[in-house]
């Protein structure tokens, strides 16, 4: 870990940076890094344990718990990266998960990671976890960002004032981190000692606190799990959680009582309701310690991020050049990844070639040829184009923009039925939709979280992308970039029905409130994006090396076996023959009367059904099926691309390709996403989701064929 | 007497001071978690299209509220800046 200081680093209730060894063997310290969203808390956990979590310029980025270890002067830390929060009241679900691991985990000391551009508010939530009990430190994050706006904060005086040591850190540069450890090892030795100080709530409001700590204070078990003073003032906040926490008390009535009388008589005297002045009489305490520690110089703001917002999110011109950016993602995906993709096309028709000539003739050249490198080898060209979508999306998401397209974007979701917050999950879904559907979570409704996972499947995911690109190349070749366009843009009209559809239906209701913090525009790190890419690259090859080379060697398998013999002058049968008497193509057979109405034949519906396992392999199902038959004449070495021999199938139609498309867009997802959506939303849900999806594919891949039949070559024909 | 708007009154660049919610308890108490307390000022920056979000500046942070909730926030607009 880097060893730069900053300026009055650590500031230690004015004692200064704790020093000393650490006792003998002690259990690993167990601290949670919690506070606001999009305080850097992520960032800062990978700068302390070295990992490499996915971190965003987005409030809400963690939705679950992570945890990692790191040790620093002998002293080893488990430490936890928690969801961020406002308030321990909690709103929404990733922050009923951060409260509840910090009441009922019981770690040893909370880290408050706090944006120090905007200290008053990350005190607020700092003041509640000190009314905990818990030992605190704040983790003064941002510090170059807070310099660079004008803001100088006097961290010592501010700790001595408040009672919490203060560390200045800087989680992207990864300085202070040292310093945060060492501070957060003597606090919770218990070193800092407790300075007793809280938050002066006022006279009035005080006397009420005093009384209802005494009485609950008398069931003597029960201090012992919660802080009286902390549910003390929950109660007059009228948290229905921390009046559930109360179950157990003795004197439960009595208490409630008395804060009802409390409530009553707060409600009556300050005329506001009591909840409310309680958070004032909080922010005012705050108010008072930033007024005397914190110095802002006149030229305050932020003029790059407001000049830059006064052209992407201007009234007229925002949603235009929102459009524009996603058209230019697109673009550089498909021009720029091409490229490289043409090579890995050829690397491995060459190695195909190789292989053809060095393993002797039988099953197993089969094997790696047709079922290995066609399978495998069909989908690996593609890693490119994913690549540069997964950084495009990245750069987008860390420069700050995804909040920018939420604003423009809110109206538009609201009128189906969604929200300004379902934006990110439903962008995530063009990547994968396992992180999409998690990410749902920063919504705080039940109902708008469902409608907004039911919608993600048709957000079109990185593992689609192949099939459409495979499809759009050789029955659209004059311009493929389009073809592919127009099944995203239908893949997103899909799921605004969709989550419109569910919203006027099963999940009715009033419409949930949108607020929604919107970052500064962050210059991305290079090293933050080659993660976040590297994260993604690495999972689809994992993929490649798992589950797609065994649904090649499965699928290969099942479309060779059993042999068919040769008949009786000892000819090889046709491959077609073969083909129709292996098991993959009996079951294709089988199925083909129910997809025969949207033009499908049993080898697509082979490669439909095997796109469950991963949608990618519909790709290497499709080279199995029909790349892989060798070709008498000229040899497996002589074959050109799969896109070619798809072009020249006589089974094929642009039309029908483009059905292929619809099916691999429409039918339920993966079941790596399946599980997702079970583990998200339960059972019930993820059957109704398959119904509705298997239902809908049909349909639409139906209607679309059955009218270009009717309608006739007139649309059908041309590679348009 | 002051003049009481309410957050989804004003027109971008106008100036405020919270006097109170007029929410659901829950929002309400979000807002004021969030620092829409009483006496606080902030300004609109601006409005979105259409009906579309309110982008307000509150306590030194941005904040995209729904129009919805910007009619619950009771204010009294200032005459100019943070004074």
């Amino acid at each position: 870990m880097p060893k730069v200081g900053l300026d009055g680093m650590a500031a230690v209730d004015g004692r200064g940076a704790p020093g000393g060894s650490p006792g003998p063997v002690a259990p690993a310290l167990k601290i949670a890094l919690a506070g606001n969203p999009n305080a850097g808390k992520t960032t800062l956990f990978n700068a302390l344990t070295g990992s490499h979590h996915k971190v965003g310029n987005y409030p809400g980025v963690t939705v679950e718990k992570r945890e990692g270890r790191c040790s620093s002067g002998g002293v080893d830390f488990q430490v936890f990266d928690l969801p961020g929060i406002y308030s321990l009241t909690a709103y929404s679900m990733d922050e009923v998960v951060a409260r509840d691991f910090i009441l009922d985990e019981g770690p040893d000391l909370v880290v408050d990671v706090m944006d120090s551009t905007n200290l008053e508010r990350h005190l607020y939530l700092c003041m509640q976890f000190q009314e905990l009990g818990i030992p605190v430190v704040a983790a003064l994050n941002m510090m170059d960002e807070a310099a660079a706006v004008g803001i100088s904060i006097d961290s010592l005086s501010l700790g001595r004032l408040l009672g919490i040591p203060f560390v200045k850190t800087v989680g992207t540069k990864g300085l202070g981190t040292d310093e945060l450890l060492a501070v957060v090892a003597s606090q919770a030795r218990g070193e800092c000692g407790g300075t007793g100080r809280q938050v002066d709530y006022g006279a009035e409001l005080e006397a009420w606190l005093g009384r209802v700590e005494a009485l609950i204070a008398l069931d003597p078990g029960f201090g012992a799990r919660y802080p009286t003073r902390w549910l003390a003032v929950k109660l007059l906040e009228k948290d229905a959680n921390a009046a559930l926490r109360l179950g157990g008390h003795s004197r439960r009535p009595e208490i409630l009582d008395l804060v009802a009388q409390a409530i009553a008589w707060i409600e009556k005297h300050f005329g506001r309701d009591a909840e409310v002045v309680v958070s004032e009489q909080r922010y005012a305490y705050i108010h008072g310690a930033v007024a005397e520690t914190v110095r802002i110089s006149a030229a305050r703001g932020r003029p790059v991020t407001e000049a830059v917002d006064r052209i992407l999110m201007d009234r007229f011109l925002g949603l235009p050049l929102f459009l524009a950016i996603l058209w230019a993602v697109f673009q550089a995906t498909f021009t720029i990844g091409g490229i490289p993709q043409a090579w890995l096309e050829g690397l491995f028709q060459a190695l195909a070639a190789l292989a053809a000539r060095v393993i002797p003739e039988g099953l197993f050249r089969l094997l790696v040829v047709n079922g290995i490198i066609g399978g495998v080898g069909a989908v690996f060209s593609f890693v490119p184009l994913v690549v540069i979508l997964f950084l495009c999306l990245a750069v987008l998401e860390d420069l700050g923009y995804m909040s920018r397209a939420a604003f423009l974007t809110d109206r538009f979701l609201h009128a189906f039925g969604l929200h300004g917050q379902s934006f990110l999950p439903m962008m995530l879904g063009f990547g994968c939709s396992v992180p999409a559907i998690m990410g749902a979570r920063t919504l705080k409704s039940r109902r708008d979280r469902i409608a907004t996972i039911v919608a993600i499947p048709f957000m079109s995911c990185g593992a689609k992308l192949p099939v459409y690109v495979l499809m759009a190349g050789a029955f659209f070749p004059r311009r493929p970039g389009n073809a592919v366009m127009l099944v995203y843009l239908v893949g997103i009209a899909l799921a605004l029905l969709t989550a419109l559809l569910f919203k006027r239906t099963v999940l009715r209701g009033d419409p949930t409130p949108f607020v929604m913090e919107l970052p500064p525009y962050r210059v991305p790190t290079l090293r933050g994006l080659m993660w976040h890419v590297w994260e993604k690259t690495s999972q689809y090859m994992r993929k490649m090396g798992t589950i797609i080379l065994a649904m090649a060697t499965l699928v290969w398998a099942m479309t060779t076996f059993p042999l068919l013999p040769g008949d009786a002058s000892g000819r090889a049968p046709s491959p077609e023959k073969a083909l129709a008497n292996s098991a993959a193509g009996r079951i294709g057979i089988f199925l083909e009367p129910a997809l025969r109405p949207m033009g499908m034949n049993w080898k697509l519906a082979v490669a439909t059904i095997t796109g469950f396992a991963a949608k990618e392999v519909v790709v290497s199902t499709l080279g199995i099926l029909y790349h892989g038959a060798p070709d008498a004449a000229t040899g497996p070495a002589g074959r050109g691309s799969l896109r070619s021999a798809l072009a020249a199938s006589p089974e094929f139609s642009p039309f029908l390709a483009f059905v292929l498309m619809l099916a691999t867009l429409v039918f339920p997802p993966c079941v790596a996403a399946l599980a997702t959506i079970k583990a998200e939303i339960g059972w019930r849900w993820l059957g109704f989701v398959i119904l509705y999806q298997l239902a809908l594919g049909w349909l639409i891949c139906t209607g679309i064929y059955q009218f270009a039949g009717a309608h006739g070559p007139a649309i059908l024909g041309g590679g348009q | 007497m002051a003049i009481q708007m309410q957050v989804s009154d004003l027109v971008p660049g106008q100036h405020f001071k919270v006097l109170r919610m007029s929410l659901s308890k829950e929002v309400g108490k979000r807002l004021v978690d969030m620092g829409f307390t009483e006496g606080r000022r902030g300004v609109v920056i601006r409005r979105g299209l259409i009906g579309g979000p309110m982008h307000v500046r509150i306590l030194g942070y941005d904040l995209l509220i729904r129009r919805s909730e910007a009619a619950g926030i009771e204010v009294e607009p200032l005459a100019e800046g943070d004074a």
